[in-house]
């Protein structure tokens, strides 16, 4: 990004960004500021908006539905750590030069490829109440957990499988690559006083990958607000009840099963401040690394 | 290459013993479907959970013929690369112009991408939806595709121009010195250099096309012009389907995320990882 010397290119860098610069305003920066404005209005999605003010923000903050999506979402959140130290444990037990450790790598990975849509519906038939994870778990423990069918075990199966499982192969890719530039000489150091697998762990290998956890718990927090739709769209569809909405569900039934797009815009805005929020850290972040 | 190791033999039979429970964990709820998808609907209920003794076929002939998931399938066939296509050439042009040339808006522009590349579809739907109504293209492809490269590109976007920006300038300054031409430059010298990313960001751009959700279940409202992703998720839905035909269709649909991964394994594994911050 550093301009050396004086000469501009002048019109043709413009010529380039077009296309793009279009796109985004058209399906992105208008987008949100059309949110902003309707989320002030009574309105259906057509025909005319109808002022009211700050009533939706009022109506919001003692709508049942909008507190428990963020508290699911709040749930997700506590999946992130569960998620970093699971990833970068398997990870640094991998880098031990494991026999079979490219095969475990490919195989955590299956997941990721899949997509949210394909896994949603994996997953609507391996959870359900007489699906073959019960059937397992029944046969050793006795009882029928409800995976699927209770609003609090609903959404932790969400976070176990999205948040935790499904990022375990990208992570394992992620960390293997950032530890991989670590000083051998610095591992045979500590082993040689005698450090065990966890010692170095913590002292060695997490220290210098640090940069790299950071990034993953930005990148967490990026799936966790912004990327959960279309898993709970076909796991749950947002139920039992109210059970695994989240924001972006919320706006999806305001929006789109219940026609009321003010509202839903109010929801959006809300869901604004958050990525927005993230997306400033993230590039905060990104500059700190390349300076 | 012999790794130092804080892990002895004993510890080390337990932790693949670990990772084989974690392998099976993993792989069980795939293993479900895939058997499921082989048995009559008699079948399944007498023994959901163990390998079929008569497998049959007709569960796939189903899913494929009357739930109609191979018109599916071809719809993806032919949005995706169109989308696929349209959308490398916007990264690689503003990933160029970011990358390599001067002018006076390329910060304040650069980091508008930045910021607008996490941004959840549902935020932009409605708003996207009443554009694309308005623009008449509800229900086709040039819609959903539009919408697609628009809403990737940023991504894309940035990691071509963080490719670009590590490549030596002398290359630019040589063959303006030879006198080509801003568009010239970029087509003959520079995109034949970054293929290796270009490989990469395509991989990137087909999966998120090919499992996209939100977008083209709000723009392709009608059953004919559905995606196989939008098919899958619609038949979560449909009443009496049954799990064997279910698991079928999603057996069908798991073919081509994994041959792209066999095929491509190294390329996929690269993109899995790029644009991430090296650590």
């Amino acid at each position: 990004m550093r301009n050396r010397g004086l000469e501009q290119d002048d019109i043709a860098p413009y010529l380039f960004l077009a296309p793009l610069l279009l796109l985004l305003a058209a399906f992105i920066v208008f987008p949100v500021a059309m949110n902003l404005l309707a989320s002030f209005t009574e309105w259906k999605g057509y025909g005319p908006m109808k002022w009211i003010g700050s009533a939706n923000y009022r109506a919001v903050v003692r709508d049942e539905a909008f507190w428990m999506s963020l508290k699911n979402t709040g749930v997700l959140v506590l999946y992130i750590p569960v998620s970093t130290i699971v990833t970068v444990f398997v990870a640094a037990l991998l880098r031990e030069g494991l026999r079979g450790w490219k095969a475990y790598r490919a195989i955590f990975y299956i997941p990721n490829l899949l997509g949210p849509v394909i896994l949603g519906v994996i997953f609507s038939i391996y959870l359900r109440d007489d699906g073959m994870l019960n059937f397992s778990q029944k046969w050793a423990t006795g009882v029928t957990l409800r995976f699927l069918t209770s609003p609090r075990l609903a959404m932790n199966s969400i976070g176990v499988i999205q948040v935790v499982w499904v990022h375990l192969g990208f992570g394992l890719i992620y960390f293997l690559a950032a530890m991989n530039g670590i000083d051998q000489g610095v591992y045979e150091a500590a082993i040689i006083d005698g450090a065990g697998f966890f010692q170095t762990l913590w002292r060695v290998t997490v220290p210098s990958i640090r940069f790299a956890i950071e990034f993953w718990v930005v990148f967490n927090f990026i799936e966790v607000f912004a990327r959960m739709f279309s898993f709970i769209y076909t796991l749950t569809r947002g139920g039992p009840g109210y059970g695994t909405f989240t924001l972006e569900y919320g706006i999806f039934s305001q929006g789109f099963e219940k026609f009321r797009v003010g509202y839903s815009s109010t929801w959006s805005t809300v869901l604004f401040l958050f990525c927005a929020a993230i997306s400033v850290a993230q590039i905060r972040m990104m500059r700190r690394r390349n300076s | 290459m012999k790794k130092a190791t804080a892990i002895n033999k004993g510890a080390r039979v337990l932790v693949q013993m670990f990772l084989l429970a974690l392998v099976v964990a993993s792989v069980l709820p795939l293993y479900n479907v895939v058997v499921a998808s082989l048995k009559s609907a008699d079948e399944f209920s007498a023994n959901p959970f163990l390998p079929s003794k008569s497998p049959i076929s007709d569960n796939f002939v189903y899913a494929a013929i009357a739930s109609h998931l191979l018109s599916y399938a071809i719809n993806s066939i032919i949005l995706v690369p169109i989308g696929l296509v349209l959308y490398l050439a916007v990264c690689i042009m503003a990933g160029y112009a970011f990358g390599k040339m001067r002018f006076r808006l390329k910060r304040p522009l650069f980091l508008l991408v930045l910021f607008l590349t996490i941004f959840p579809q549902l935020l932009l739907a409605t708003q996207v939806f009443r554009l694309i109504s308005l623009m008449h293209l509800t229900n086709s492809a040039l819609g959903v595709i539009l919408t697609w490269v628009a809403y990737f590109s940023p991504f894309g976007t940035y990691i071509m121009t963080t490719y670009f920006t590590d490549m030596p300038y002398e290359l630019v300054e040589a063959a303006r010195m030879d006198g080509a031409s801003p568009v010239r430059i970029l087509v003959s010298v520079m995109t034949p250099m970054a293929m290796p990313m270009i490989a990469t960001v395509a991989i990137i751009g087909f999966q998120s096309m090919w499992n996209e959700l939100p977008f083209s279940l709000l723009i392709l409202q009608n059953q004919a012009s559905r995606t196989l992703t939008l098919g899958i998720a619609m038949m979560r839905g449909e009443y009496g389907l049954g799990v064997p035909r279910t698991s079928a269709a999603l057996v069908i649909a798991m073919v081509v995320p994994l041959v792209m991964f066999l095929v491509f394994q190294r390329r996929v594994t690269l993109g899995a990882t790029a644009g991430a911050i090296k650590g």
